[in-house]
């Protein structure tokens, strides 16, 4: 790891203000309208609340955003030409990603701790292990969406990718269970998507499974393997195809 | 730098295109040496595998004896790239500072900032930049290792000509310094003035090598270049190297090329005597000679150059003026 280089790829993303509006403010401002101000809010759901419930899915959602458009600028960048220049210096791919990384998940945080921060004065109530278990699960996890992003930079190639890629993951967002309780057929069709495990799995520790409705009545347990054979599927996937992609854009473009 | 047998092609919509075709060159210590050819002539592949950005599909590079990848990373060898990217949204010293921080032993920034006349833009951020003051940071980054070998591929391209003469000085004072200079350039005058040898590559061959001065002496005279019929072309072509007025025939296709000291002569002997058609003289400077040895590669000349002789350009469109256009001013820029 290189701390210059670490130090102006985070500044890179401190000075884009708009990447950081939609990374976290918006995120925490669908917290504060959907969440804690509804009635709802403190019904209960698994050992906790709803408030808390939809605080864990506001952070997995910005810290989504977050990792989605920094894989998504990763890709677009050496695409353009950036990793011809990188190529000329000893600096090693596997550094490249790291820092990369590193920033992500140090974007992806910032959510985490304004939407957790904003979820503990307003009311979200649940275990502390739930807490701290969803806070820890919610980071790696987005970190599966920088493929998410890299793979639409790779395939497209421009900077509209990155469009491409944070625009999705409001409809990912969606059939992910993230911005309201799904049920029936579209729950069925969620489970297939990408954001659906990686938020099952976040808010596991406060629900242990169990699915809330519109009415907040709980209704059905899921399985712990369904959200995590979601995430494993998703994860090879994804990887599988960015290999390809980067392989396919080593030359001049 | 050694390269031995290098040949690279790539798939298209239209089939492979063989971009490099069996390239050999040796290039020693404190030589400044111009890569020369039109646009697509492989300059820029080749470039690529010195650099280890491209894989050879047969033959080797080697640079200061490694593998091109072990000199970059050795700092040995750095770039000036043609197509190179910048991240639009840092500054220029931000940007140079990136680079310099891969390196274990960079020149310091402020210096390097210098050399390339970029102080005062330190704080500019890239997008602002213009072209030329982009290709000026992109020189400050191949400053950056302080290099024994130097590539340039089209350094000036974007910048005026103002811009050109500074660099051009620049590079100057960085290979008095010791260090080996190659540079790919389609622009004559460049070569002309900067280089000690000229390599000339064609259709990814290499069709002349040697020194500025000599190139440009062997193609003093003026050249001739005519059709052949289609019938009885090996009887004319002995005919033709049997005339005492012309010497150095070179045929590719139907065109034949030649050298002569008297053209009036020549021409009276070619057309009246010979019975060739399509007669086109023109000034047998490094510019000519250029035109001669790659005009007929598959890729264009330099856009915008329609000034330029080129001997294909169509029967009768002889071309007498001894001077040829002048060179100084370069037209429209290659930019990928
Ligand atoms: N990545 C690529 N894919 C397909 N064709 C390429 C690629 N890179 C170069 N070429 C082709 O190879 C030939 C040589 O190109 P290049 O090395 O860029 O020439 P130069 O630098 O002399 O202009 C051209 O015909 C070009 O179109
Ligand atoms: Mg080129």
């Amino acid at each position: 790891m290189n701390a210059t280089i670490l130090r102006l790829e985070l500044l890179r993303q401190f000075r884009e203000f708009m990447g950081l509006f939609f990374i976290v403010i918006l995120p925490a401002f669908f917290y504060l309208i959907f969440g804690a101000s509804m009635d709802f809010s403190d019904a209960p759901a698994g050992n906790g609340n709803v408030a808390m419930s939809i605080m864990i899915a506001m952070a997995a959602y910005g810290a989504v955003v977050a990792t989605t458009s920094i894989g998504g600028q990763a890709a677009v960048e050496r695409m353009q030409g950036w990793g011809r220049q990188l190529g000329l210096t000893p600096l090693r791919d596997s550094t490249y990603v790291a820092t990369k990384a590193l920033v992500a998940v140090i974007i992806a945080a910032m959510p985490i701790a304004l939407i957790y921060t904003l979820g503990g004065l307003t009311g979200a109530q649940g275990d502390t292990r739930a807490w701290v278990l969803s806070a820890l699960i919610v980071i790696p996890g987005a970190a599966l969406f920088a493929l998410w992003g890299l793979v639409w930079g790779l395939a497209i190639r421009s900077e509209s990718a990155i469009a491409v890629a944070s625009g999705s993951t409001v409809v990912l967002a969606f059939l992910g269970n993230m911005f309201m309780p799904l049920s029936g057929t579209l729950l069925t069709i969620a489970k297939f998507t990408p954001l659906y495990g990686y938020a099952a799995l976040a808010r596991y520790p406060l629900t242990e499974g169990w699915l809330a409705t519109m009415d907040g009545s709980d209704l059905a347990r899921e399985p712990l393997w369904v959200p995590l054979v979601n995430v494993a599927a998703w994860t090879v996937l994804l990887a599988l195809i960015a290999t390809l992609l980067v392989r396919r854009g080593r030359a001049r473009q | 730098m050694h390269l031995r047998g290098l040949r690279k092609s790539f798939r298209s919509s239209s089939g492979p295109v063989v971009a490099v075709d069996g390239v050999d060159l040796s290039i020693g210590y404190g030589e400044i040496v111009a890569f020369l050819g039109p646009n697509g002539a492989g300059k820029t592949t080749t470039l690529d595998m010195v650099l280890g950005l491209v894989e050879p599909d047969a033959g080797t590079a080697t640079v200061m004896g490694m593998r091109p990848r072990a000199a970059v990373q050795a700092g040995r060898v750095s770039a000036l790239l043609q197509t190179g990217g910048l991240l639009r949204d840092l500054s220029v010293a931000e940007t140079v500072r990136y680079i310099a921080a891969t390196f274990p032993r960079p020149r310091p920034v402020e210096e390097v900032l210098a050399r390339a006349g970029l102080t005062e833009l330190a704080r500019r951020k890239v997008s602002k930049c213009s072209g030329g003051e982009q290709q000026r940071l992109r020189f400050a980054l191949a400053l950056l290792p302080d290099p024994d070998l130097l590539v340039l591929d089209e350094p000036t391209a974007g910048m005026d000509v103002r811009a050109r003469r500074e660099f051009w000085d620049t590079m100057r004072a960085e290979a008095r310094a010791g260090r080996s200079v190659v540079f790919a350039t389609h622009y004559l005058q460049e070569a002309e003035d900067f280089a000690e040898r000229i390599v000339m590559i064609s259709g990814g061959r290499i069709v002349a090598d040697g020194p500025t001065a000599q190139i440009r002496e062997r193609n003093s005279g003026r050249l001739l270049s005519v059709d052949l019929p289609r019938h009885g072309a090996e009887d004319l072509l002995s005919d033709l190297r049997a005339l005492d007025l012309i010497s150095e025939v070179s045929t590719s296709g139907n065109r034949v090329l030649m050298r002569a000291a008297d053209t009036d002569a020549a021409a009276l002997a070619l057309l009246r005597d010979v019975g060739v058609s399509g007669l086109e003289i023109a000034s047998a400077d490094l510019e000519s000679a250029f035109v001669a040895l790659t005009g007929n590669a598959p890729a264009e000349a330099p856009a915008g150059t329609g000034a330029r002789t080129r001997p294909d350009h169509g029967p009768a469109a002889a071309s007498t003026n001894g001077t040829g256009p002048a060179r100084s001013a370069h037209p429209s820029e290659e930019n990928r």
